[in-house]
């Protein structure tokens, strides 16, 4: 039996070797561009996803066409592809005296691609359409901080689904934006917030052009962004063209002149036209070739890895939800039952890292260890402390997962680690898919513990703070209430130096730890593979491929 | 006709003097055929493995399956290990062996539950014909229609929570999927079977001595026209455990913490290009299962069927 194995292992290698050697040498044929440096100019395919929605940058919230929307539409602030450090794009300038008024200053002459000129009434129309509930936007939420968010949402009860059924919100405009002059408008806040400009430059405050409101639906398959980029078109399902906007006066202007997304289903295939050369990039490469590290022996010299600011967590359902957990002692201890560098060498294969604390380390705040000995694996004390609580009253710990998506490996490995330190029975359950336990999380249903993860909307300590732990906030699955944290918060909110506020969010951090509301698992990293056609592939911060530096030979 | 009888009686005569002779019924004429068919041999060694596994798998290891050294994970065979360990750092050889009991119970109670259903309608059509025969065959042929593996997902994508509850719902569930639907073709064999045994003669003479119709189909209809769906339900019953491997390889058919071969192959067709052997053990049981009762299945065939003789 062992010998067949074996057979059965060396005839597979020796087959995917001859594959790996009949792409190369077909492609040495072909290519004689020399490792020459980067030019301007020319086309590239890289790979896509289906956008979920209609591309509105108002309405996106997920990556496949987060990235597109990035591309096309420019922001009154740009991130730094590396560093995620703020810079002004669209805005001259954005000043505030007390951090509750903000007056926003435009640059002259900034163009949409229809040749219309990007003015402060783009800003505000476009902010009071997203933030306007019946107008169903899904990033519709960062509005939230501005005066008279309130007044644009729907409290109907005729649907309980839906409570913009039968109902008409008092308001289409929130009072805290109004236009000075064509290059100006202020924004007043409800709160105090000292971080509003690095918010800015998430794409749900893009700009939206007078077109837009005319016909919104025929805009979502053909946006008219003021971006880099401008799409020429999408074929649904298959492929997303964008080619340069000749007239682009901003200073973060691309060196292709044409982007090619070619939508993909699968990983796997993407990868492989990758490794062919026939797909110049992919941001996903699939599992099959991450184990022992098999992408770097593919791609030689045509792969990169970064930290990205996503954060995984294990949150516990609200006390009244589930009491078995209420002991914050029982949540230490299952924190450090969690063997994290095994979990993450093992089923990860080195493309996550452990976490240290709540806050991801790309984000200008972070402070490492905030978590302390409570995030390292120690069996021996967490049986010590699970004892010291009284040990456990249920009779298994559970930990729900979404099984659509790839976790079932990593809850199943995670289980197993807090079974064999604390004795204690360990489930993983599946839950058909990531709408049904996000239901049944918002619902206060879900019983035990789930996972959830956090993709920073803008770099900021504050983002993976306040909508997750603050009492009553939007992403608060846990219900987790503490008015000291809450209080510094608010402090953190009102200061006007970066460093200081900073501080007072790290203060705030570390009171987690005591109460535990979740348990921080791993920060993601993201790996990406290119062709050897292309250069200056860099990785921003969200994980994405920055293709104003992407370049070809 | 009656030239016919006469002359079998006449044929007959001396061989009632034989001792020996008489005791060659149908049943000890297979017998004599499988025994000296080395495939039969071969199939009943494989299946008495695996039937013996899947009663007592601690009889072959002493490791827990669900024990997981993840450090080791994806250690190849011989490291520690006979077959190595899978991504959960699980060892593959327990895996493989308590693997058997899912698949060999799924397999030995669709093919129970589809004879009895399928042998039961077919008999009653057969056997009564009529209008009761056109409903039942035109029910099968509605089932009948249902592709096999299409059915199932949607039969079990559907089914209420409440099967995921212990080892045994989980595996009730498959079974009554591939049960519901795998009926008809039996059926239809037993059907046509008792069609053409009813007719016969000593059929005949039983009706004519005033036998109940139960005592006509137990001792005279149902032994002789048994052997087709002998035959068809060994074989499918192979076919059975590799639809079930399927369905768990999809996610949709036996769900973890129940250990199945087509679960572990669906967990490791990510190491295909770097650690094969997670695919390979896995796979190597399922197809020697299906084979055995394959093989089984076609020897018996060949041992019941005068005609191949």
């Amino acid at each position: 039996m062992r010998g067949t194995t074996r057979k059965v292992a060396v005839a597979a290698l020796s087959a995917v070797a001859l594959l790996a050697a009949g792409c190369g040498s077909g492609e040495e044929g072909e290519t004689d561009t020399p490792a020459a440096e980067a030019k301007t100019g020319g086309e590239i395919t890289v790979r896509g996803c289906n956008p979920e929605n209609p591309l509105i940058p108002q309405n996106t919230t997920e990556t496949c066409g987060g990235t597109v929307i990035d591309a096309v539409f420019s922001k009154l602030v740009h991130y730094e592809p590396e560093t995620a450090a703020p810079k002004n794009d669209i805005a001259e300038s954005i000043e505030t005296e007390d951090n509750q008024t903000f007056t926003v200053k435009l640059k002259q002459g900034y163009k949409f691609h229809d040749g219309t000129e990007v003015k402060a009434k783009n800003f505000v129309d476009a902010w009071n359409y997203g933030a306007y509930a019946p107008n169903a936007q899904s990033s519709g939420y960062f509005m939230e901080p501005i005066e008279g968010f309130a007044d644009l949402q729907c409290a109907g009860t005729a649907n309980p689904e839906d409570p913009c059924e039968g109902f008409t919100p008092k308001a289409k405009e929130m009072t805290g934006l109004k236009v000075v002059d064509d290059h100006t408008f202020t924004i007043k806040t409800s709160e105090k917030v000292s971080n509003l400009p690095v918010r800015l430059g998430y794409s749900a405050f893009s700009p939206l052009p007078d077109v837009f409101f005319a016909d919104p639906e025929a805009f979502g398959d053909k946006p008219i962004g003021s971006g880099p980029f401008k799409l020429d078109s999408w074929t649904k399902e298959q492929a997303i063209v964008l080619s340069k906007f000749a007239d682009y006066s901003g200073e973060f202007g691309a060196k292709l002149d044409k982007i090619n997304y070619k939508i993909y289903q699968d990983a796997d295939a993407a990868y492989n036209d990758v490794l062919a050369n026939n797909l110049d990039a992919t941001d996903e490469i699939p599992t099959s070739a991450l184990i022992d590290d098999k992408y770097k022996t593919d791609l030689p010299d045509r792969n990169a890895q970064k930290e990205e600011g996503v954060i995984q967590t294990v949150t516990f359902a609200p006390v009244n939800v589930d009491p078995l957990y209420a002991d914050p002692k029982i949540r230490q201890a299952i924190s450090m039952a969690i063997d994290r560098e095994t979990i993450i060498k093992q089923i990860f294969n080195g493309t996550r890292v452990p976490a240290t604390g709540w806050v991801s380390p790309v984000v200008d705040g972070y402070k490492a260890d905030q978590c302390g000995e409570f995030c390292k694996f120690d069996p021996a004390k967490a049986k010590a402390l699970l004892q010291e609580a009284g040990g456990f009253k249920g009779d298994k710990i559970t930990l729900a997962y979404n099984a659509d998506a790839a976790h079932k490996d990593w809850t199943e490995a995670t289980c197993n680690s807090i079974k064999q330190a604390l004795g204690v029975e360990c489930a993983a359950v599946g839950v058909v898919d990531f709408a049904t336990l996000r239901q049944q999380v918002g619902d206060r249903k879900q019983k035990g513990m789930f996972r959830t993860g956090w993709q920073m909307d803008y770099p900021s300590i504050e983002n993976f703070l306040a909508p997750i732990y603050k009492t009553g906030a939007s992403s608060n699955d846990g219900d987790y209430s503490n008015p000291e944290f809450d209080a510094l918060l608010t402090e953190a909110a009102a200061q006007q130096d970066p460093a200081a506020a900073n501080a007072k969010y790290q203060e705030a951090e570390a009171l987690l730890a005591a109460d535990m509301p979740s348990i921080p698992l791993w920060y993601g990293k993201a790996t990406v593979g290119w062709s050897d056609k292309v250069t200056g592939v860099k990785i921003t911060a969200f994980g994405t491929i920055d293709y104003s530096s992407l370049a070809l030979k | 006709m009656t030239d016919a009888a006469v002359a079998e009686v006449t044929v007959a005569e001396p061989r009632e003097g034989g001792v020996r002779e008489e005791e060659r019924s149908l049943a000890s004429d297979a017998w004599r055929a499988l025994r000296g068919n080395p495939v039969f041999w071969v199939s009943a060694v494989l299946i008495a493995v695996f039937t013996l596994m899947a009663i007592w798998p601690s009889l072959f290891t002493n490791t827990d399956p669900r024990e997981a050294i993840l450090a080791e994970s994806r250690s190849r065979p011989g490291d520690g290990t006979w077959f190595g360990r899978d991504i959960q750092g699980y060892d593959i050889y327990a895996r493989c062996i308590y693997g058997a009991r899912a698949s060999i119970l799924v397999g030995v109670m669709t093919t129970a539950m589809a004879v009895a259903i399928g042998g039961g309608i077919g008999m009653i059509s057969g056997y009564l014909g009529g209008a009761w025969d056109a409903t039942f065959s035109r029910i099968g042929d509605i089932f009948f229609s249902i592709p096999l593996l299409l059915g199932a997902i949607i039969f079990l994508s559907s089914l209420p929570e409440f099967f995921n509850d212990n080892y045994f719902l989980v595996i009730m569930k498959v079974v009554l999927a591939l049960a519901f639907l795998g009926w008809p073709s039996l059926a239809r064999l037993m059907r046509s079977s008792v069609i053409q045994v009813k007719p016969n003669d000593y059929v005949q003479a039983a009706r004519a001595l005033g036998a109940s119709p139960s005592r006509i189909i137990r001792s005279h209809i149902l032994p002789n026209s048994l052997a087709p769906l002998i035959v068809v339900a060994t074989i499918s019953l192979g076919g059975y455990i590799a639809v079930e491997a399927t369905l768990s390889f999809l996610g949709i058919g036996l769900q973890p913490p129940a250990i199945s071969w087509g679960i572990d192959i669906s967990a490791a067709i990510v190491g295909l290009r770097t650690t094969p052997h997670m695919l390979f053990f896995p796979s190597l049981f399922l197809s020697l299962a299906v084979l055995g009762f394959i093989l089984m299945g076609d020897a018996v065939r060949d041992a019941l069927d005068p005609k191949t003789r």
